[in-house]
């Protein structure tokens, strides 16, 4: 995605005007971001008002802004979508939820999956009707990626699909899901995988959700048992995959991070109101390192606009953002401490949750350790 | 050798370094036209040479009358003294009170000691007497011994409280290159031990221990490099409140990038025969001074705390600036 996208983009080529009438309408108080945005620990809670708001947004126009004209949108750049989830987590929404795909996957299927295909199910996702989960991890194959054992046998017509998946975040929601799957032998390891969207509707399809230890269960374990997929779903190349799952992760440091960048500052300023004197060293850690995730990730986009994309050095944007966010909630623990003894009420039981989930992001999406592995090997070119 | 900085130093600081490895660095900042640019601060491009030259000092060690000049520039801009004007710094010693010291090459022509709650007064460099702090680091550290009673204040403190707060700034944010730099120096010394040093039959920098070290220091120079570059990208010529982030970033980061590399130095690292302690003494040096990360993290803080809300996010719409 870059920003040469064109499209009837008219009054908004200009994104401060976008945002400035964006921020506007939020502020009105539209009943869909209200919903949003009150307090709500369960993850179907969650996601139904994501949901509801994702079709405002889509109905009003505001989150068409940069996607092309022909997948539902209404062209722009990616600093469009950079604006609308400014303006989002400046207005309280914590989580892209399942709709965080629309920026992780959104982008590589648009530009590695088959088009007829994309574009009769993209806008239904722009759309809110249906979302999509990302099915890369399985019960073997976590850190190490490349061991993945989930299979693709060729057939007549497409593939059967047989394999077990687990973490699959929001999958109990969705319609769609982009499958990560072997397709090479046993051996071959990243280079014998392939990339596929798969109907979790589909027969053969077993989605159980995973309680979590922050009272959420958005993680689900999906379990494929001869199921059938269409040739014409494949994205990217046989065999491929691993370059879509790359080109994947790469978005995964674009909006994203942004996105919860915008989020954790707006939390900090909520949360002021409870400083202790006692708690502000790690306050002002928490400000060196949301002063360093925002000054990584505002570079993370301006990279990804200009089409020019970050490599091994995606794995900065990455790490400060994990610390800025367990820096935060280390401050907020410390200041207050009924999220830890009292989390009675809605608010503190909110925060206690996004602690909870702080401790975890440095697991997902490739771990604090494979992010120093990389950098190592790849930036600083250890032996 | 292979430079851990490569993908992301800019031509313009290639040349500065070339240029202060080749000639004495007055001669190179006279190449360079260093002080031209002072008037065009409000420029982005200007700033990415004027700071990037403190950048290139901390990578070589290299001391010049840069910081001096700098942080002289804003009462200058505002008709105070000439360009033979430099700038001394003010710091608190819990051993000694109140002492003026000048990080500059042996400085000439006037100076500006500017004293809060009091204002400027400008003093021949003649009249003065300056003592050379002995510290390794090459950081040109020196003291300025000088009775001011009877010195007239020239800067009423009125006047002078502005334009201290944007020599500070300038001087933070200066500071914090240099810091930056003698960051990445110091981590590229122990990542090419790393890459020759055997233990165990292989380099020590194939153990993920080593490696991971060396790693979250190359993550707090990223973190340094694009905090301190918002300073030069940003649209404004002075952000309220930024300086005192970048500076405290600077202090800490800088303080563990030399913690971890040391570490992976082992005890070659601790001897004066090495480099990397000038780095390190360099770092601690500049950290104690216009404000320490201790002193500006508790500033930061508590000031946040009592005001609710004065944060300031300088990549606020960010998505919108940049557009
Ligand atoms: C909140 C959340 C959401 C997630 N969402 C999804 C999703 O939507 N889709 C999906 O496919 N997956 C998802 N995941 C799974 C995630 O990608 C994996 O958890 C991750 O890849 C790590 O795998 P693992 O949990 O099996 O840990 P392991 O790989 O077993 O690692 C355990 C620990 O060992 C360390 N370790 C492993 N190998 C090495 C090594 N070589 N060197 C040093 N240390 C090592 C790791 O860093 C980690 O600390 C999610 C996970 C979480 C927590």
């Amino acid at each position: 995605m870059s920003s040469t996208l064109q499209g009837p983009v008219d009054a908004y080529a200009d994104v401060s005007a976008f945002y400035d009438d964006f921020e506007r309408w939020l502020a009105a108080g539209p009943p869909e971001l209200v919903n949003a945005v009150a307090p709500e620990t369960s993850t179907s809670g969650q996601m139904a008002g994501m949901r509801d708001l994702m079709k405002a947004l889509y109905s009003e126009g505001w989150s068409r802004y940069g996607w092309p004209v022909e997948m539902g949108g209404l062209g722009g750049t990616i600093y469009h979508r950079a604006a609308m989830w400014e303006a989002l987590a400046r207005s309280g929404v914590s989580k892209m939820g399942a709709f965080e795909h629309l920026e992780v996957l959104g982008p590589t299927l648009l530009s590695l999956g088959p088009a007829e295909f994309v574009s009769a199910v993209f806008p239904r996702f722009l759309d809110g009707t249906e979302s999509w989960a990302q099915g890369f991890s399985e019960p073997d194959a976590g850190s190490d990626l490349a061991s993945i054992r989930t299979r693709a046998t060729a057939m007549d017509g497409g593939y059967v699909v047989t394999g077990r998946k687990i973490w699959t975040s929001w999958a109990h929601y969705a319609t769609w899901c982009l499958l990560l799957v072997r397709t090479g032998t046993a051996e071959s390891r990243h280079r014998g995988v392939t990339a596929m969207a798969v109907n979790l509707k589909s027969p053969g399809v077993e989605v159980r959700p995973i309680a979590q230890a922050d009272g959420n269960d958005e993680l689900a374990e999906v379990t494929f048992d001869d199921v059938f997929v269409p040739a014409d779903r494949v994205i990217g190349a046989v065999d491929g995959g691993w370059a879509v799952a790359m080109d994947i992760l790469s978005h995964e440091r674009g909006t994203f991070p942004w996105f919860r960048h915008c989020f954790l500052t707006s939390q900090l300023q909520e949360e002021i109101e409870f400083a202790a004197p006692h708690a502000d060293a790690l306050l002002a850690d928490a400000i060196l390192d949301l002063a360093s995730s925002g000054a990584a990730s505002a570079a993370g986009l301006q990279s990804h606009n200009e089409d020019s994309p970050l490599g091994p050095r995606a794995a900065f944007t990455k790490l400060l953002l994990c610390s800025a966010e367990q820096s935060l909630y280390d401050w907020t623990i410390a200041t207050d401490g009924d999220i830890a003894a009292d989390p009675a009420d809605s608010s503190a039981m909110e925060t206690r949750q996004r602690y909870m989930f702080s401790r975890i992001v440095t697991i997902y999406g490739g771990s604090q350790q494979m992010q120093l592995d990389t950098i190592a090997k790849r930036i600083l070119r250890l032996p | 050798m292979i430079d851990p900085f490569a993908e992301t130093d800019s031509d313009f600081l290639g040349s500065t370094l070339a240029a202060l490895s080749t000639v004495a660095p007055e001669e190179a900042l006279n190449s360079l036209g260093w002080s031209d640019l002072l008037p065009h601060l409000d420029d982005a491009d200007a700033r990415q040479a004027l700071f990037g030259l403190f950048r290139a000092q901390g990578r070589l060690l290299v001391n010049s009358s840069a910081l001096a000049t700098l942080m002289a520039h804003p009462y200058l801009a505002n008709g105070w003294g000439s360009t033979s004007h430099v700038a001394t710094i003010q710091r608190e010693s819990p051993r000694h009170g109140s002492r003026t010291v000048i990080m500059s090459t042996p400085p000439i022509g006037n100076l500006l000691i500017d004293r809060p709650g009091e204002g400027v007064r400008i003093v021949a460099s003649s009249e003065v007497a300056i003592r050379p702090i002995d510290l390794p680091g090459h950081v040109n550290l020196q003291e300025v011994e000088v009775d001011l009673v009877g010195v007239p204040i020239a800067i009423p403190e009125e006047e002078a409280a502005i334009l201290r707060a944007q020599s500070q700034y300038l001087g933070r944010t200066a500071l914090a290159f240099d810091m930056l730099g003698a960051s990445e120096s110091a981590l590229k010394l122990a990542v090419d031990h790393a890459r020759d040093r055997e233990q165990f039959g292989q380099p020590i920098g194939s153990f993920q221990a080593v490696r991971h070290l060396l790693a979250w220091a190359r993550v707090d120079c990223a973190a340094l490099s694009a905090v301190a570059e918002q300073v030069i990208d940003s649209e404004e010529q002075f952000l309220p409140g930024y300086d005192a982030i970048v500076k405290a970033l600077a202090g800490r980061n800088g303080q563990r990038v030399c913690q971890r590399t040391l570490q992976v130095l082992g005890a070659i690292g601790f001897t004066t025969e090495h480099q990397h302690h000038h780095f390190y003494s360099r770092i601690l040096c500049m950290d104690s001074l216009l404000g320490s990360s201790a002193a500006l993290s508790y500033e930061l803080a508590s000031k946040y705390r009592t005001s609710m809300g004065a944060f300031p996010d300088v990549t606020l719409h960010a998505a919108v600036q940049a557009n």
